[in-house]
C-alpha cells in the first residue's frame, strides 16, 4: 500500500510538474544551422540532435518546470546570416539561451557576437584554436579539443598501437582549405597559430606531431574549400609520392568519399590512411570495402558507455542511440550525437543557475571540475580558461568489416577492438 | 612524359563529364536567351534518379540515364507551360528569368532536400572506381563510360540540329528568333521543345554525375559558376563552343592543379570566365555583340 502510495504521489507530481511546464511560458532557445549550403548535411543532423533532445527533456517536464521551445534559422551556411540570426534570437525573438552552430567557419564570427550579448556559447563545432584565444569569458567547446591538438591522437596510435618496425616513415599530408582541418594540419606540421584580427602568434606548435613520431612529410597539399573537383589528380600527385601514411584533412564526409574513391581509382597503395571527417554512415555507403583500416577521429562513438542526465534523470549514451533509432530509424553519427551533448549542457547550466541568467550559467560551467563535470552523452566536460576541454582526449576509430570501432586511447572505457594494421590499398 | 599523358588523360576524362552538362545550360540559353541558373539542380535531380534506380533495382546510372532525361524533359515541358511561356511576353524578361530560374535552383534544392534529405550520395557501380593501367598510365573507368556516353549525346543531338526539320527550326530560332517567327516557325513550340532538351540533357548529365562526383541537394552551387565559365567561353547558345570549352578548361585545370596546387585548379575556371569577358565577350564561337 505503502508503496502504491508513493507511486501515486509521484505520478501526480510528475502530472502537476508537466502541467506547469505546459501553462508556463516557453523557454526559447536559438539555434542558427547550416540546413542548407555546403554544409546542410551536418547542419541537418545538429537539428535533429537539438530537436531529440529538447523533446526528451519537455518529455521529463521541461527545465524548471517550463517546456523549452527550439528556434532554429537556417542561415545557409553563411556567416554573416548566421551573425545576423543570433543578433535577430537574442534582440528580436527573446530567446534565454542559444546552441551553437556547425563548423569553425561559421562559429567564429558568431563567437564575437555572442560575447558582446553576454551569452553563454557552447560550441558543438568549431575546433580552431583561434576561437578560443579571443578572450571570450563564456564560450564552451563540446568536443575533446581544439583542432590544432587532434593529432595527438593519431601519433598516440603510432606510437602505442604499431610495432615499431612497422610504423609509418613518411606521409601525404593533404587537407581542405578549411578552418578546421587548417587547425589540424597546424598540430601535424608544427606551425605557427596565428590571430586572423591583429596578426599575433597564438600558439608555436613546432616541430609538430609528425615530426615527433619521426615521420618525414614527402607531399603536402591543399584543395579549395568550395568547387573542387579534381581528385583524380590529386589522388595520382600523392600515389606518386608513394607515402606510408596519407592523411586526408577533409572537411565532411563527402570529401572523404570523394578522396577515398580516387585513392582506390589511382590503387595508391598507403600503409595506415587517417581522416578527419569520416565517421557518418555516408561514408562507408560511398566508400564500401575501400573505408577498411581508414583511421577516423571522432569526439563520440556509439558503443561508448558514458553515464549522463537528461531531465534530472540518469541517461546513457546508449539510450542516446536507442532514442535516436527509434525516432529517425538510423544509428546517430557524432554529427547528431554532439549537439545532444551541447543541449544536455545548457540544461545543467541552467538548473546549476537556477535560471537562464547567461552570466550565472556561464559561472557555473566555468565552476566544472574532473569530479563535479557537466556530464552528457559525449562523456565528462569541464573546461580550461580558453573554454576548452580539459584532459578529454579524441577517440580514434577505424572501419573494420563493415563497423567503426573504437581503437584509441585504450584506457578510456573498456571495449577497445585491435588496430588493424597495415591496410594495404584500398 | 608518362606523368605529362597522365595529367592530359584527367584533364579530358573530365572534360567529357563537364561537356554534357553544359550543354543543356548553352542550348536553352541558345534559343530562349534564359541563363537557367537552375540548369545544375536539374542535373542533381536526375542523380537522384540515378541513384536510386542503382541501390533500389540495381539498374546500372547509364541504363538509367534515358529514363532520367526523359522525365526530366518531362518536368522542362511543365515548366514551361506553366513558368516560363507567361515571361516571354514581359518586357523585362531577360531580368525577370534570372530572378526565376534563381529562384527556381532554390525551390528544386529545397524539393530534393525534401524528398531525399540532404544526405550526401554517390552511385558506386564497379567500373566507377575502377581503371585500365597501361603501363603507368591509366585511365579511369568511370571517367571514360561518362565521358563517351557524354559524347555519343552531344554528338547525337548536334546531327538532329543539323539535319532535322526541327533541328533547322531550332537553330533558325537561335540564330534570329523574329526571322525565324516570320518565316513560320513556331517558336513557341521549339522554345518548349528546346528548354525541355536542356532540362533532359541535365537529368542525363545526373545520371553520370552520379558515379562520378558525390552530391547532395546544395551541390548544385558548386557547379553553376564551373558550367556558365565553359558556357561563356564556348560562346553564349553554341553547344559545339561549351564542349570544346569543357575540355579546354578542365585539362588547363588539370594541368594547372598538377604544376601550381590544387588550389589553383577550381580557380582556372573562374579565371577563364574573367578574361574571355573582358578579352573576347562572344566567347570562342558566340557573335560578337552589336553596339547600341
Amino acid at each position: 500500500m505503502k508503496h502504491l502510495t508513493a507511486l501515486c504521489g509521484a505520478t501526480a507530481l510528475l502530472l502537476a510538474g508537466t502541467a506547469y511546464a505546459q501553462d508556463a511560458a516557453p523557454l526559447k532557445i536559438g539555434a542558427s544551422l547550416p540546413l542548407t549550403g555546403n554544409f546542410s548535411i551536418a547542419g541537418a543532423k545538429h537539428r535533429a540532435g537539438y530537436e531529440l533532445c529538447i523533446d526528451m527533456i519537455n518529455e521529463r517536464g521541461g527545465i524548471l518546470g517550463r517546456n523549452v521551445e527550439l528556434v532554429v534559422s537556417d542561415n545557409r551556411s553563411d556567416p554573416a546570416t548566421a551573425i545576423n540570426q543570433y543578433e535577430r534570437f537574442i534582440n528580436v525573438d527573446g530567446v534565454e539561451a542559444v546552441y551553437g552552430t556547425f563548423s569553425s567557419r561559421l562559429s567564429f564570427p558568431v563567437a564575437n557576437i555572442l560575447a558582446k550579448n553576454n551569452m553563454v556559447h557552447p560550441l558543438p563545432a568549431g575546433g580552431a584554436l583561434r576561437i578560443y584565444t579571443q578572450g571570450h569569458k563564456n564560450i564552451f567547446y563540446f568536443q575533446p579539443n581544439a583542432a590544432e591538438y587532434v593529432g595527438a591522437s593519431l601519433a598516440g596510435v603510432i606510437r602505442d598501437l604499431v610495432p615499431e618496425g612497422e610504423r609509418p616513415k613518411t606521409a601525404a599530408v593533404i587537407s581542405a582549405d578549411d578552418f578546421f582541418a587548417n587547425g589540424v594540419w597546424a598540430g601535424l606540421l608544427g606551425e605557427k597559430v596565428m590571430d586572423p584580427a591583429d596578426g599575433s602568434e597564438v600558439a608555436d606548435l613546432a616541430p609538430g606531431y609528425l615530426a615527433d613520431s619521426g615521420i618525414e612529410v614527402v607531399f603536402s597539399e591543399r584543395w579549395p574549400e568550395e568547387g573542387f573537383n579534381d581528385w583524380l589528380n590529386l589522388a595520382n600527385q600523392v600515389k606518386r609520392a608513394n607515402p606510408d601514411l596519407i592523411i586526408g584533412l577533409t572537411a565532411s564526409a563527402e570529401e572523404a568519399v570523394q578522396l577515398t574513391r580516387a585513392l582506390k581509382t589511382v590503387r595508391a597503395t598507403p600503409k595506415m590512411v587517417y581522416f578527419s571527417q569520416g565517421t557518418q554512415a555516408e561514408f562507408l555507403e560511398g566508400t564500401g570495402a575501400s573505408a577498411e583500416g581508414v583511421l577516423v577521429h571522432t569526439s563520440w562513438h556509439k558503443d561508448a558507455p558514458f553515464e549522463a542526465v537528461l531531465g534530472g534523470q540518469p541517461f546513457s549514451n546508449l539510450d542516446f542511440v536507442a532514442a535516436y533509432q527509434e525516432r529517425f530509424g538510423e544509428v546517430p553519427d557524432e554529427d547528431a550525437a554532439i549537439p545532444f551533448a551541447v543541449c544536455q549542457g545548457i540544461e545543467q547550466a541552467i538548473l546549476g543557475a537556477g535560471s537562464t541568467d547567461n552570466a550565472a550559467m556561464g559561472e557555473w560551467l566555468s565552476a566544472r571540475t574532473r569530479e563535479e563535470p557537466v556530464r552528457t552523452i559525449l562523456g565528462r566536460f569541464n573546461w580550461d580558461d580558453r573554454g576548452l576541454p580539459a584532459d578529454k582526449p579524441f577517440l580514434m576509430t577505424q572501419w573494420n568489416d563493415g563497423e567503426l570501432q573504437f581503437v584509441y586511447p585504450t584506457d578510456e572505457f573498456v571495449g577497445v577492438d585491435k588496430l588493424s594494421h597495415p591496410k594495404n590499398g584500398f | 612524359m608518362a606523368d605529362f599523358i597522365q595529367t592530359l588523360i584527367l584533364g579530358l576524362a573530365l572534360g567529357g563529364v563537364l561537356a554534357l552538362m553544359g550543354a543543356g545550360l548553352s542550348l536553352v540559353f541558345g534559343v530562349m536567351r534564359i541563363v537557367n541558373l537552375a540548369h545544375p539542380s536539374f542535373i542533381i535531380a536526375g542523380a537522384y534518379l540515378a541513384y536510386w534506380g542503382f541501390r533500389l533495382w540495381g539498374i546500372d546510372p547509364l541504363v538509367m540515364l534515358p529514363v532520367a532525361a526523359v522525365i526530366l524533359a518531362a518536368i522542362g515541358v511543365l515548366l514551361y507551360r506553366f513558368v516560363f511561356e507567361r515571361e516571354a511576353r514581359s518586357a523585362k524578361y531577360s531580368e525577370m528569368t534570372v530572378l526565376l530560374t534563381f529562384a527556381l535552383a532554390m525551390v528544386v534544392e529545397g524539393a530534393l532536400g525534401g524528398m531525399f534529405t540532404n544526405t550526401q550520395r554517390v552511385t558506386s557501380p564497379s567500373y566507377a572506381t575502377d581503371a585500365i593501367f597501361i603501363g603507368d598510365v591509366f585511365i579511369p573507368t568511370g571517367q571514360l563510360y561518362a565521358g563517351l556516353a557524354s559524347l555519343a549525346i552531344i554528338g547525337g543531338l548536334a546531327l538532329f540540329l543539323k539535319y532535322s526539320r526541327f533541328g533547322y527550326a531550332i537553330r533558325a530560332t537561335t540564330q534570329n528568333r523574329e526571322a525565324a517567327e516570320l518565316l513560320g516557325v513556331n517558336v513557341n513550340l521549339v522554345s518548349m521543345a528546346s528548354f525541355a532538351i536542356g532540362i533532359g540533357l541535365a537529368g542525363a548529365a545526373g545520371a553520370l554525375v552520379s558515379f562520378v562526383f558525390s552530391f547532395f541537394p546544395a551541390k548544385h552551387w558548386e557547379w553553376i559558376a564551373v558550367l556558365m565559365s565553359l558556357v561563356v567561353l564556348g560562346g553564349m547558345g553554341s553547344i559545339l563552343g561549351t564542349v570544346l570549352a569543357a575540355f579546354m578548361l578542365s585539362v588547363v585545370a588539370a594541368f594547372v592543379g598538377d604544376y601550381i596546387g590544387s588550389t589553383w585548379s577550381t580557380l582556372t575556371f573562374f579565371l577563364a570566365l574573367f578574361l574571355i569577358l573582358l578579352l573576347r565577350p562572344q566567347g570562342l564561337f558566340g557573335e560578337k555583340p552589336e553596339l547600341a
